[in-house]
């Protein structure tokens, strides 16, 4: 973490400056920390702007590019010096760089009051709308009888004053993360996902309805798909289609395979949709997907598909518990890109894992601990993903 | 008949805080005479540590010194008192104390709607510093809002409720004064406290 400490004093001594020079070198394993001195930042005149001027952009920039910010600031008449206020008043006139910045305050002065009361007026301004800044709550640092405190090396000398310093400097960093996280800007929504496969990409095969039983039938002839003993060069081998299905069929797991227009193109037909994990039935294949889902899910399916297009997760698991204690079922889906990155659709495959498990807990002697919560791992629970997502055979 | 500086409290061209003190001057003639004085050349207070006055900051100080009262106005910059009114009261109260017993009254004028209410406590704040020590006016406060359009070519106030109460208030501030002027007991003290008041390395 970086952040800028900002002198409040445009002093030649200062009692502050030493202030943050100590936190920067004492506590360096915590954050970076950039000294910015004011002295050389004119007096605020909202008739001769000079928010251009290069010291008044020097601490603009600094600002800008921390992602925290500290003042240390004397008491001058009860308040925060005037030279500080006058960068205040530059930085909110023009520009705005304390605008939703994390601060903390700290103060030392000469008499036991360690500035306690130019820290809470300097809270006061900065929290003024043209500043705008996110103060840190609470965590007062006041260091009193400064002449008193630094050792002739500039070390703090009281050791619980240190460790104290280092805990509320702690708390700031922790600080400086949650508010960055609040002020960070909103997620770009991803783009809708287009359920209906209605925008053909170079493999749909056109002029047939994609909702027809014999989908497959027809699309086959129009294409005239290869079947049976035909051999199909792969990287890397050659198979016949015959030996790709047999292949795919011993799969310990059911294959779908959807396109990136959202078209439900394949599945590993071995079973009739009763015996499935999640059922299909062979007239669905063709389908576009909004056909293949119950419409209270068509939101996760959406969902899922727009986190693997735009590449947020490459995989979206889901832990189906529906089917009881005995069988350990995820549905697993997968983005398939090509060499070149590009999302080509998902391959979702559903296995019941228990006898993988029960197998390796039987040859290595190890045993599950605790409960299995059926409930529990699913990651992508929080958006409402759930057993009803994945391809159903649809009333 | 009373003598009052009437300190403009903004260093900008352009104030309806100093108008307002330029329409009171002219307004109030009859009670009191009041002398316009700016801040706007004053330098940016840096604590010299020789502490070596700029020439104008004397002047004003006399100035205030010889007067019987003063009158700040205040405009507002992000909730507190404009960082040019702070250098000139740090000036005023470094190593020389003008204001200490000093009776003041506070007007402030700004243009939206909270006429400088925040500026003004932040003020009294100030001026109740050891080493400023005035004797601000109690359970006062005069606050113009939307000053852009309170005045006329003539630079009087339109709203006559707001001059009855301006009126009402600078004589209550003459009264002030008299009684501030018996207020004799603690004065020695004050120009004590205020003289030793450290400005050492904060």
């Amino acid at each position: 973490m970086k952040f800028v400490g900002i002198v409040g004093s445009n002093a030649e001594k200062s009692y502050n400056r030493k202030l943050l020079h100590f936190i920067k070198t004492k506590y360096q394993d915590l954050f970076e920390l950039e000294i910015v001195e004011i002295k050389d930042i004119p007096m605020f005149n909202q008739s001769n702007d000079q928010t251009h001027s290069e010291p008044i952009q020097k601490i603009n920039k600094a600002i800008l590019d921390a992602d925290g910010v500290i003042i240390a600031t004397p008491e001058h008449n009860h308040t925060i010096p005037s030279g500080l206020k006058s960068v205040l008043e530059w930085l909110s006139f023009n520009i705005h760089p304390f605008d939703g910045k994390p601060v903390m305050i700290v103060g030392a002065s000469y008499f036991n009051q360690g500035s306690s009361r130019a820290q809470l007026h300097l809270r006061q301004i900065l929290d003024a709308p043209g500043v705008n800044a996110i103060v840190m709550p609470g965590n007062e640092f006041l260091l009193g009888k400064v002449k008193e405190a630094f050792d002739s090396n500039d070390q703090l000398k009281d050791a619980n004053t240190v460790k104290f310093l280092g805990s509320v400097l702690e708390k700031f960093t922790k600080f400086v993360s949650l508010v960055n996280r609040l002020e960070a800007p909103k997620e770009e929504p991803l783009p809708k996902e287009d359920l209906h496969a209605t925008n053909a990409i170079d493999t749909t095969i056109a002029d047939v309805d994609m909702a027809a039983e014999d989908w497959v039938e027809q699309a086959a002839k129009k294409v005239n798909a290869v079947e049976g003993n035909t051999y199909v060069k792969l990287n890397r081998g050659i198979l016949t289609v015959d030996q790709i299905n047999t292949f795919l069929a011993s799969m310990p797991m059911e294959l779908t395979f959807a396109d990136e227009n959202n078209q439900f193109l394949y599945y590993n037909y071995t079973k009739e949709a009763a015996d499935m994990l999640a059922d299909r039935v062979p007239g669905q294949v063709g389908n576009p997907l909004v056909l293949c889902h119950p419409e209270r899910s068509l939101g996760s399916v959406e969902w899922v598909i727009q986190q693997l297009r735009s590449g947020k997760q490459d995989a979206v698991r889901v832990n189906v518990p529906t089917h009881g204690p005995d069988k350990f079922v995820v549905h697993n889906y997968q983005a398939m890109r090509d060499e070149e990155g590009n999302y080509k659709g998902i391959n979702e495959y559903i296995l019941d894992f228990k006898p993988i498990v029960d197998w390796y807990l039987k040859q290595t002697g190890l045993k599950l601990e605790g409960e299995i919560d059926a409930g529990s791992g699913a990651s992508a629970k929080d958006h409402g993903v759930d057993a009803g997502s994945g391809a159903t055979a649809k009333g | 008949m009373n003598h009052f500086i009437g300190l403009v409290g903004t260093n900008s061209d352009k104030s309806t805080n100093r108008q307002l003190l330029q329409f009171m001057k002219q307004h109030f003639s009859e009670k009191a005479t009041i002398e316009i004085v700016e801040i706007k050349d004053l330098p940016l207070f840096n604590k010299p540590e020789d502490k070596t006055l700029p020439p104008l900051v004397k002047e004003v100080a006399d100035k205030i010194e010889q007067a019987d009262g003063v009158i700040i106005s205040t405009p507002e910059y992000d909730h507190a008192v404009p960082a040019s009114l702070m250098s000139a009261l740090n000036w005023l109260s470094y190593g020389i104390y003008p204001f200490v017993d000093k009776p003041v009254m506070i007007t402030g004028a700004s243009y939206g709607t909270l006429g400088s209410s925040r500026a003004q406590a932040h003020l009294r704040h100030m001026l109740d510093s050891p080493e400023l020590k005035a004797r601000i006016m109690p359970s006062s406060e005069f606050l113009l809002n939307h000053s852009l359009q309170s005045f006329d070519e003539e630079n009087n106030l339109k709203d006559l409720e707001k001059t009855e109460e301006l009126s009402n208030l600078f004589d209550d501030f003459l009264v002030f004064v008299n009684i501030v002027n018996q207020l004799v007991h603690a004065h020695g003290s004050n120009k004590k406290a205020a003289a030793n008041f450290s400005w050492e390395n904060q």
